[in-house]
């Protein structure tokens, strides 16, 4: 499960941030807890609608991905701070990220009230129908005289405390559970796998499904090639030097801008076959013409996935390769420095030396797999005699029960769905 | 005459609050003098370690401490007071405190029909925390909801009925005010408690 935790507070030195890193340390076995600050966000003014700004689109996207959210709010003046007001507003006015968003209320403040008030106020403007948030109900975890509640190493030193939040935490994961299935589908806008549209980089008057579309199009926008400098984020770097580097990659990648047009791969003209099949003449085409019929509706959904900011990177295995490989395809979201979506970065990797390599050089095997992983732990499994030495043994087993299945279950979801 | 600092609770170039304490400013002319204060050029509030309070801070500030009282009006963003009236507030409850015993009298208008009635809840509870410690007129709800609609091209308040609601309340405070001078029990503690109190301490 993947939450987010925001801090309702901008100062440096928050105890509601303590208190969100303790809840991230010790939780991982329940979630993946992502802490969010809302230092960058400026003060909401409807008639200086920054909505689109980099710091608001971050947290919009951040939150849209989350299962659900953790806010963690101070107390000024007895309600919440004007800076995690003003993310709300933000988020109300004409984007709706907390639309039907799990959300967990707790915090912290110096005195014993421990920001109850503060937690009211938050509990109404959650429930205003622009934010529109399903707020846990009951559950208030309000941690007092907080400048003596933590020891030295960031612990929750009274153990009745910290019990309760855990209490607090599990509840919140069904809660989570309980909140999805309330949720209306929302179908997200259809992809144009042609390519019709025309982005601000579109190279126009090329047929984008020319065998030659590379020297055309290259040849119409006088693209630069061989000693030329190119000033890169950050340093330069000759054409050639960048073809060098990218094709020194120890993985294959594929750039499709947000017109959802091939654009580059970086296998080189002379290779035989690349893993993901890619070839020459295939660049420039729409993404509907580099995919089988049957393939079109599951690229469609990561298309809208990544567009839609709903998740950052979805991998999927592809198996055919047979058994002495194991490889990835990530498809993987970019975006410029205002977090529009700008394309997607297929990258496709065996990960099976990787695995081999990390396994012969901390002289560890996989082990204790269940049929869910089998696919990941016969690839890799070893002739050699399982380890005497009772710590390394202990964590091998760790890894593999923490990590596989996690693995597992995110290529399940990403190729389950329609 | 008694002198009142109005306080538009929002940052936006268009308000209907503001609109509403212009027509105040006006209709009650020849019973006190009401001061428009803006505070859309505030800072986002940052809790300045050496308690230097920017220039603009410090002059809204030193005019809330020379008025007789304070209208606050809010509209209602969230079911609560905009992140830019709390803001102010946290600005005019640090360093100086210069709402400590101040009169306020509260209104509110909203596009829809409840006319910020939470959010002047809300904002009742936070003029009551220990730094901002503000003597708020009991009972003396102002609502104007509907307030795209609420004012002709002179920018006056066109129900008569709502007008002679407000004169009375505006009324009602100037007694509040002359009332809370008299309250002094307490004002040396409260000014004491409050010059004492920090966050840091407690």
């Amino acid at each position: 499960m993947k939450l987010v935790g925001i801090v309702g507070s901008n100062s440096d030195q928050s105890y509601n941030r303590l208190l969100m890193k303790y809840i991230a340390v010790h939780n991982g076995d329940l979630f993946d807890l992502e802490i969010l600050d809302t230092k960058d966000i400026p003060l909401f003014n409807q008639s200086n609608d920054q909505t689109d700004s980099g710091p608001i689109q971050f947290m919009k996207r951040k939150i849209e991905q989350a299962d659900g959210v953790i806010i963690a709010t101070p107390e000024h003046n007895h309600t919440v701070p004007a800076n995690l007001k003003s993310l709300i507003e933000w988020l109300s006015f004409k984007i709706h990220p907390l639309d039907n968003k799990p959300v967990l209320i707790i915090g912290a403040s110096y005195y014993d009230q421990g920001s109850s008030r503060a937690q009211l106020h938050l509990r109404q403007i959650m429930e205003a129908p622009g934010v529109n948030a399903i707020v846990m109900p009951g559950n208030e975890f309000l941690l007092a005289e907080v400048k003596q509640a933590f020891d030295e190493f960031g612990e929750i030193k009274d153990a009745k405390t910290s019990e309760f939040l855990q209490v607090t935490l599990r509840k919140f994961v069904k809660f989570v559970h309980v909140a999805k299935a309330l949720e209306e589908p929302k179908p997200l806008p259809k992809e144009d796998l042609n390519a019709t549209g025309q982005i601000a980089t579109t190279i126009p008057d090329v047929d984008m499904r020319a065998a030659d579309w590379v020297e055309q199009a290259a040849k119409k926008v006088q693209a630069v090639s061989g000693d030329t400098y190119v000033q890169l984020d950050r340093g330069i770097l000759t054409v050639d030097q960048i073809n060098y580097l990218l094709s020194s990659m120890p993985m294959e990648l594929t750039y499709a801008d947000s017109n959802n047009e091939f654009l580059y791969y970086n296998a080189g003209k002379e290779q035989a076959g690349t893993l993901a099949g890619r070839r020459p003449d295939q660049v420039g085409n729409p993404l509907i013409v580099c995919h089988p019929a049957k393939a079109l509706k599951n690229v469609e959904w990561v298309l809208q996935q990544l567009r839609a900011g709903k998740q950052d990177v979805i991998r999927i295995h592809v198996p055919k390769h047979g058994p002495d490989k194991y490889v990835v395809h990530s498809y993987q979201a970019m975006h410029d420095d205002q977090q529009r979506y700008v394309g997607l970065n297929e990258y496709v990797m065996d990960i099976k030396p990787v695995i081999d390599w990390y396994l012969q050089q901390t002289k560890q095997q996989l082990v204790g797999t269940t049929s869910t992983t089998a696919a990941v732990a016969s690839a890799s499994v070893k002739s050699e005699p399982v380890s005497n030495d009772a710590v390394a043994s202990a964590s091998v087993k760790n890894e593999a029960a923490t990590t596989t299945p996690a693995k597992a279950d995110g290529v399940a979801s990403a190729s389950v769905k329609p | 005459m008694e002198n009142f600092v109005a306080i538009v609770g929002t940052n936006s170039v268009a308000s209907t609050n503001r609109q509403l304490l212009q027509f105040m400013q006006r209709h009650f002319a020849d019973q006190a003098k009401i001061e428009l204060i803006e505070i859309a050029d505030l800072p986002m509030f940052d809790k300045p370690a050496d308690k230097k309070l920017p220039p603009l801070v410090q002059t809204i500030d030193a005019k809330i401490m020379a008025s007789d009282g304070v209208i606050i009006s809010t509209p209602e963003y969230d079911h609560s007071v905009p992140a830019s009236l709390s803001n102010a507030l946290a600005w005019f409850s640090y360093g100086e405190h210069p709402f400590v015993d101040k009169p306020v009298m509260i209104t509110g208008a909203s596009y829809g029909s409840l006319g910020s009635s939470r959010a002047q809840s809300h904002l009742r509870q936070i003029l009551d925390a220990p730094e901002l410690r503000a003597r708020i007129m009991p009972s003396s709800e102002f609502l104007l909801g509907h307030s795209l609609t609420a004012f002709d091209e002179q920018g006056n308040l066109k129900d008569q009925q709502q007008v002679a609601k407000l004169a009375g309340l505006f009324a009602d405070f100037l007694d509040f005010v002359k009332l809370t001078n008299q309250l002094v029990h307490t004002k040396k503690i409260n000014q004491q408690e409050v010059q004492n109190f920090s966050w840091d301490k407690i």
